[in-house]
């Protein structure tokens, strides 16, 4: 056991559940300041636990970074072990840098944009909670603490999404959020179940190396069921339609939870577990698959949509899609790249946006804005630098990660999802541009003049995402492809090739070309010529419709499960409820009620009838011991 | 002094509690009712005694206190509550105190 290793990673772990619990209990006795700074703190400690972990371990040899550490026993089994163990390898300590990285800006984000709220502390308390199941999700060293970890980041995503609780609209989205979660719950539960069955064990280190033991259809099934989880926590197809309602959230928690970190733990889960998606090929096919038809998907419906949150939600989806497909085909660091840089840029652009919102007191409908550019030159810029990082424009992060995986998509012969993925890669740029003109460009279209407030503790980690964005990309240089070689323990038997910097330059000029003319449509259409959008609009009327009611997938799912759940419950209140659950102590009241009418019959109160009845059941008493007792004798 | 034959004790005996049984079940005077109870209890002493004296084994006597002695404590509580409705009906009819009934 790694002693540094020992030592640092438990701290980074709890760090942050021990400055929930400060918050929770001795908060309310301290002034609200403390609690953020508790929460801060807590937050940024583990940060920079995991930046000194980080620098020890990728300071290893590549074979040794793959580190598995034992605490002890939590539950026998029959004949399965359960232990507490932390996992740590590159793969999860890039996921805990972004964690705890882009956490801790967020928390300081927070300060300053939920400074006016009641349950400041509350939020804080929920925030570091979310903090703490996300790091354990992914220190995990077993299927069953992960699912731990994975339940805990639900329940926080739950409370964060109705945290204004007295909205009815956010209790149905924190609702719906956590019924998809569970289902997803379910899912990853039935895998651990197949995985017991064939091994008898759920720890990585097991698992993995006792792939073999499983057959490719056990082990295509286990990767489905895995999947469902997957697909459930990171929005996307079919079961994505708690994402955008979970905007209702305040801003700093679409930021952390809903855009940088919990939704891509579907993400982790596949290229994690890719020893299994490595022997299972129907079940990688249907990652990839699951993936580019969400990031289409999503995209489509990011083009008609008014609300500026719910735009970034379903590029979120989208961009989430991407990874998906990433791993999908085994291109995990490609995936785990784009995790990165999308980190960087979609928590830049959910809290410019939310500087935005902020500034004009909650307004969220694009209609609505128009010419802040001027109003609000710091997120405008801030803004850009996200947008042209998710549209992939060089030398911006997102150009690398996404060209890294539409590149990988070809070069592993796969052309349907690389057609699908520059599909969705035009339509992103689109959606984006638009959301940028129509936000920042033209004439202010609201009725009140924006307040603008500028708040430091919201716009120094804003300034650091934006530098984030526009340089994360640099980890993958043609020819000097860092970021592979830092997650190459992570994958020490990875059937593909890592590598993502033999950039194919037909392709990503191609690519290119295709997202400089959607962002020209978009400057066409949003700045140049309303009359242009007013045709496109009408020419395009019905499926604008239909993409505004997001192809009516809510509709439909309340007809396929809402409406006969409804129907089953009503049934069950009219037939079992009264029938059975009210109508089987009645019977049984009636019945005893009936044998007591029976016999107080017997009681009429007359004290000689009382004598009589002695008299002659004594007699016959009398009669049947005596005659009784001869017939016994008579034998 | 000439033996007394078991017999004549028994029928005696058998005589007395029928006696004492109609007269229960008969009247309605409750004191009257409280007599013949009395007297089929003294009937079974009477059994009891004769018994003793036949076999020589004087536990049946014993007996005969002992039933004696709850016999005074049953009267009297009888007797009290004889009283007790006696203080709050006017009448004394068995047959008219029948509160108790189902």
């Amino acid at each position: 056991m790694d002693a540094v290793v020992a030592n640092i990673a438990p701290q980074i772990l709890f760090a942050p559940l021990l400055g929930c619990l400060l918050i929770a209990f001795v908060g309310p006795r301290l002034p609200r300041s403390v609690s953020a700074v508790i929460g801060c703190t807590s937050v940024f400690a583990a940060f920079a636990l995991t930046v000194g972990l980080a620098a020890h371990v990728w300071h290893l040899p590549v074979a040794a970074q793959r580190i598995d550490l034992q605490f002890g026993t939590w539950a026998l089994v029959g004949q399965a072990h359960i232990g507490f163990g932390i996992w740590i390898d590159p793969l999860a300590l890039t996921w805990m840098l972004v964690i705890t990285g882009v956490g801790f800006l967020i928390h300081l984000y927070s300060v300053g944009y939920m400074g006016h709220d009641a349950n400041y502390r509350t939020f804080f308390a929920h925030m570091n909670l979310f903090v703490f199941s996300m790091l354990l999700l992914v220190m995990s060293d077993g299927f069953l603490w992960l699912l731990v970890g994975w339940g805990g980041v639900g329940l926080a995503s739950y409370l964060l999404i109705g945290f204004y609780y007295d909205r009815q609209s956010a209790v149905l989205a924190a609702r719906k959020a956590l019924i998809m979660n569970v289902i997803g719950d379910v899912g990853i539960m039935i895998a651990i179940f197949l995985m017991f069955a064939h091994v008898g064990d759920q720890s990585f280190a097991v698992v993995f190396a006792r792939t073999g033991a499983f057959g490719t259809s056990a082990l295509d099934w286990i990767g489905i069921w895995l999947l469902v989880g997957a697909v459930a926590k990171s929005a996307q197809l079919p079961l994505h339609t708690w994402l955008p309602d979970a905007m209702e959230g305040p801003t700093p928690v679409s930021a952390l939870i809903h855009a940088a970190t919990m939704v891509t733990a579907g993400v982790y889960l596949v290229a994690r577990c890719h020893p299994i998606y490595d022997r299972a090929p129907a079940a990688a096919e249907a990652v990839a698959i699951v993936g580019a038809a969400s990031a289409l998907f999503a995209a489509t419906i990011g083009c008609v949509q008014y609300d500026i949150k719910r735009v970034l939600a379903y590029s979120t989806m989208s961009q989430i899609g991407y990874m998906f497909l990433a791993v999908g085909i085994g291109a995990y660091t490609a995936g785990a790249f784009h995790f990165l840089t999308h980190a960087f840029f979609k928590a830049l652009l959910f809290m410019a946006a939310g500087i935005v919102i902020h500034n004009l007191g909650g307004e969220q409908d694009i209609r609505k804005m128009g010419g802040l550019s001027k109003r609000m030159p710091f997120a405008f810029w801030t803004f850009l630098a996200g947008t042209l990082a998710i549209a992939g424009v060089p030398p911006f992060s997102g150009f690398f990660s996404k060209d890294s995986i539409l590149d990988q998509a070809a070069a592993l012969g796969h052309p349907w999802l690389f057609a699908v993925g520059v599909a969705a890669a035009a339509l992103t740029a689109f959606y984006m541009f638009r959301l940028f003109f129509s936000t920042f460009a033209g004439e202010y279209r609201g009725s009140v003049e924006p307040h603008v407030e500028r708040v430091p503790a919201m716009e120094i980690p804003v300034a650091i995402l934006a530098v984030l964005a526009t340089i994360g990309g640099f980890l993958v240089l043609p020819g000097h492809d860092t970021f592979s070689a830092l997650l190459a323990g992570a994958f020490p038997d990875a059937i593909l090739p890592l590598s993502l910097a033999d950039f194919d330059w037909p392709l990503v000029l191609g690519t290119l070309m295709i997202v400089a003319a959607a962002i020209v449509t978009a400057y066409a259409m949003y700045v140049i010529s309303p009359q242009l959008r007013a045709d496109v609009s009408r020419r395009l009327g019905g499926l604008r419709l239909l993409l505004l009611d997001a192809y009516h997938v809510d509709a439909i799912y309340h007809l396929m499960f809402e409406v006969p759940a409804y129907a089953l419950a009503q049934a069950c209140g009219v037939f079992f409820e009264r029938a059975v659950i009210a109508g089987v102590p009645q019977a049984l009241a009636a019945a005893t009620s009936a044998l007591g009418g029976l016999s107080r019959g017997w009681e009429t109160g007359y004290l000689r009838r009382y004598g009589l009845t002695i008299a002659i059941g004594a007699s016959l008493l009398l009669y049947f011991v005596i005659f009784g007792l001869h017939d016994v004798g008579a034998r | 002094m000439p033996l007394i034959p078991l017999d004549d004790y028994l029928v005696l005996s058998a005589a007395m509690f029928v006696i004492g049984l109609i007269g229960f079940l008969v009247r309605r005077n409750p004191l009257t009712m409280l007599m013949a109870v009395e007297l089929m209890w003294n009937a079974g002493n009477l059994v009891l005694a004769a018994f003793a004296r036949n076999f020589s084994d004087m536990s049946g006597q014993v007996f005969v206190f002992v039933v004696i002695t709850v016999a005074a404590a049953e009267a009297a509580i009888a007797l009290a509550i004889v009283v007790m409705v006696f203080r709050r009906r006017p009448d004394v009819d068995v047959d008219d105190i029948s509160v108790l009934r189902g």
